[in-house]
């Protein structure tokens, strides 16, 4: 039934929820786990400045140390849980707006279910933070499995 | 409350200017925002799959061209011209301040900026000096930077707008406040759009605009007048004697003191100015790093040669067609000086597409600037001080959050502070350059040549600059919000210490409290004074790598001491 599974992660507690939940699912089904995180370009350009987007554009996110350092950091935990318990793993770390980037990868790389976090917001913190998930959830066609944090 | 008796007091009118709606400066203003938009949009940062392969990389010249749109704000555009108008010789200080700024920023900083490889002037300092204390002060300083520079640029917009778009009116306000209240939401509005698109390539367009608005205004004032032909940057010497003292008597009028203390302040803030420094961190390489400077002081020339042809051409046909310009017989308002350029081009009955031009060139160049500065300052806000040092764990939602709120709040308090502006638009911006002369200067200065720099001589340094900023500001510049105080407090104090020029008493100050502070202290450790000296050492370095990188990877054999 499953193949490939993509969980994508921003190194939250809330992300991290998910992880279980994906891991399960991959060791029942032997499937493939995608690990990825979304640099996020509206962050970057507004608490670092556009510069910092043309230094993406540029393509030298080696000198980007903080950058790199977080989005690693949130696919490696998944990884080497991952690894721990014999399930196959790809790493991936990709910018752009998070819930197109998700997307994108999912139907480029057939994935069969996207396992996501969710912080479970309402009202107005919703309405200004946003969901990547319910985006997610809105652009794909692909199944998507939410988890909850609450 | 003493902001609403305030509020009521301004009612800055430019006299001689025409102030109705018109459809053709309108057009051409919402034009060129949206052509700045297009051009951001087509060349935003795609969604990448692969982040590890390089991209294109920007040259000399584009970002030049950037540095000069960056810099190019309703000060260079409008400001400049209105001082050399106001006080013809004084005026030259800012010509002269601000190109030597970047001779200093050419020779000194450039290069070594780019090899440190950090993100903004908050990071630098904060890493240099190993101290999120630092940091935050910096941070700081780069948010009230932003508000004051940004106040004069809400006075340009506000001024030039009322050319273009007549007086809208706002209920309980001047037509001049309610313009400035339009212009800024457009202001905050474009920047909610812009924020995301990549910023080079639309400022080397900005760039091209602007100047071109500028020349040919120039070009065409000076030959449907007489004045010139084909070089009216040197032609407007013949009108010099014909101008007044303010012109051909240098000094007369203004004591060389303010001259010299002005001039100081303007160069030392250009070198610590946060949306001037941040072209420099993201080029390829050092020497790219150098080049764009003399790209762009070349850049910035075409400007700086220009306007006080402008002036003396719009001075000229003010004292003809609508009365005294000098103090002495009655004189100019500040206002009127601010839009001199706008001013000039409509007395010499150019086509009013034509000053439109003009007119909406301002416009654009202070929008531009202003959302510079806003990011600068949200990001100081949402990256050093929110995610740094409040929450580490912040989400990249959470920052963007952060982010749109600091610039809103950063819109709201400008569009206060420029309802009853203190001072004329060059004015108004010197504060910020003495903010930054004061404070982030030495820090860069000392931070990057004097490895012994540490961290208590850093925020002794920093402390210092600020309270010396702030001590004219508040003698000269408070009371014009205070009502019924006539200021400035104490006349000796602005005369020795104006507010227009603390940083020539500040720097030198500062540079003392922070080596002592350092001398008796404890020495910074090897690893950050190897980064120091790797920062300018004579052996070049590869493209892409910062002087981290250099010292994390060589092993312990130090560069030679220079």
């Amino acid at each position: 039934m499953y193949e490939k599974i993509l969980i994508p992660t921003d190194g939250s507690d809330t992300a991290e929820m998910a992880v279980e939940h994906a891991l399960d699912l991959a060791e029942t089904y032997g499937a493939e786990l995608h690990t990825l995180y979304v640099v996020d370009t509206d962050s970057m350009s507004l608490s670092l400045g556009p510069e910092q987007l043309d230094r993406i554009e540029q393509g030298n996110w080696g000198e980007m140390d903080e950058v790199r350092e977080r989005a690693e950091g949130a696919t490696r935990v998944v990884a080497d849980r991952g690894r721990d318990r014999g399930i196959e793993i790809v790493e991936h770390v990709a910018s752009g707006r998070p819930h197109s980037v998700i997307e994108e990868y999912a139907e480029d790389h057939d994935v069969d279910l996207v396992v996501m976090g969710s912080h479970g917001r309402s009202g107005i913190r919703r309405a200004l933070l946003g969901s990547v998930t319910e985006r997610t959830l809105r652009s794909t066609d692909i199944p998507v499995l939410v988890v909850d944090a609450r | 409350m003493t902001v609403p008796t305030a509020v009521l007091q301004s009612g800055l009118l430019p006299e001689g200017l025409n102030v109705s709606f018109k459809l053709a400066p309108a057009i051409i203003v919402l034009g060129m925002l949206l052509l700045f938009l297009a051009i951001g949009f087509v060349f935003r940062v795609a969604d990448t799959e692969n982040m590890w392969v390089a991209g294109r990389s920007i040259g000399n010249v584009e970002n030049g061209m950037a540095i000069g749109a960056n810099w190019m704000s309703a000060a260079s555009y409008l400001g400049m011209a209105a001082l050399i108008a106001l006080s013809g010789f004084y005026g030259l200080a800012f010509v002269v301040g601000w190109t030597t700024g970047y001779f200093i920023l050419l020779i000194f900083m450039a290069a070594q900026l780019r090899r440190f490889g950090k993100y903004t002037a908050p990071d630098f300092v904060g890493d240099r000096f190993n101290s999120d204390g630092a940091r935050a002060i910096a941070a700081i300083t780069t948010f009230l930077i932003g508000f004051v520079y940004a106040i004069g640029q809400a006075r340009g917009m506000g001024l030039v707008g009322l050319y273009i778009f007549g007086d809208i009116g706002l209920p309980g306000l001047s037509g001049y406040q309610s313009m400035v209240v339009f212009m800024m939401a457009i202001t905050v509005g474009y920047l909610t759009i812009s924020g995301m698109l990549g910023a080079t390539k639309n400022m080397a367009v900005q760039y091209v605009i602007l100047i071109v608005a500028f020349l040919i205004g120039l070009f065409l004032t000076g030959l449907s007048q007489g004045y010139s032909t084909v070089l009216p940057q040197l032609e407007y010497g013949m009108l010099i004697s014909e101008l007044g003292s303010e012109f051909s008597e240098p000094f007369v009028n203004q004591p060389y003191y303010i001259w010299i203390a002005t001039c100081f302040s303007l160069v030392v803030g250009t070198c610590g100015l946060p949306h001037v420094l941040v072209r420099f961190y993201t080029v390829e390489s050092e020497r790219t790093a150098r080049w764009s400077t003399v790209w762009g002081l070349f850049f910035i020339c075409l400007l700086y040669w220009s306007a006080p042809a402008f002036a003396a051409f719009g001075t000229d046909l003010y004292g003809e067609q609508v009365g005294a310009v000098y103090a002495a017989e009655g004189g100019m308002t500040s206002a009127a000086g601010d839009v001199i350029v706008v001013l000039a081009a409509q007395l010499a009955n150019l086509p009013q597409w034509l000053v439109g031009l003009v007119a909406a060139g301002g416009i654009a160049a202070a929008i531009a600037t202003t959302a510079g500065l806003f990011i600068a300052g949200s990001s100081a806000i949402s990256h050093d001080i929110y995610t740094n040092i409040i929450n580490p764990e912040a989400t990249q939602r959470q920052q963007v959050l952060v982010g749109r709120l600091s610039i809103i709040a950063l819109g709201v308090i400008t569009t206060l502070a420029a309802l009853d502006p203190a001072a004329p638009i060059a004015a108004l911006v010197s504060y910020a350059f003495s903010l930054a002369g004061a404070v982030l200067f030495p820090m860069f200065f000392l931070g990057m040549w004097w490895e012994n720099t540490n961290r208590p001589g850093a925020l002794a340094g920093m402390m210092t600059g600020l309270t010396i900023w702030t001590i004219p500001m508040i003698n000269e510049v408070l009371p014009n919000y205070l009502g019924g105080v006539e200021g400035p407090f104490s006349a000796a104090l602005a005369t020795w210490v104006p507010a227009i020029g603390s940083a020539l008493i500040a720097v030198p100050i500062v540079f003392a409290v922070t080596i002592v502070v350092s001398l008796v202290t404890e020495e910074p450790d090897v690893e950050t004074k190897r980064i120091v000296r790797q920062c300018h050492s004579p052996e070049p370095m590869g493209q892409h790598r910062t002087a981290e990188d250099v010292v994390a990877t060589d092993g312990g054999d130090a560069p030679a001491d220079d």
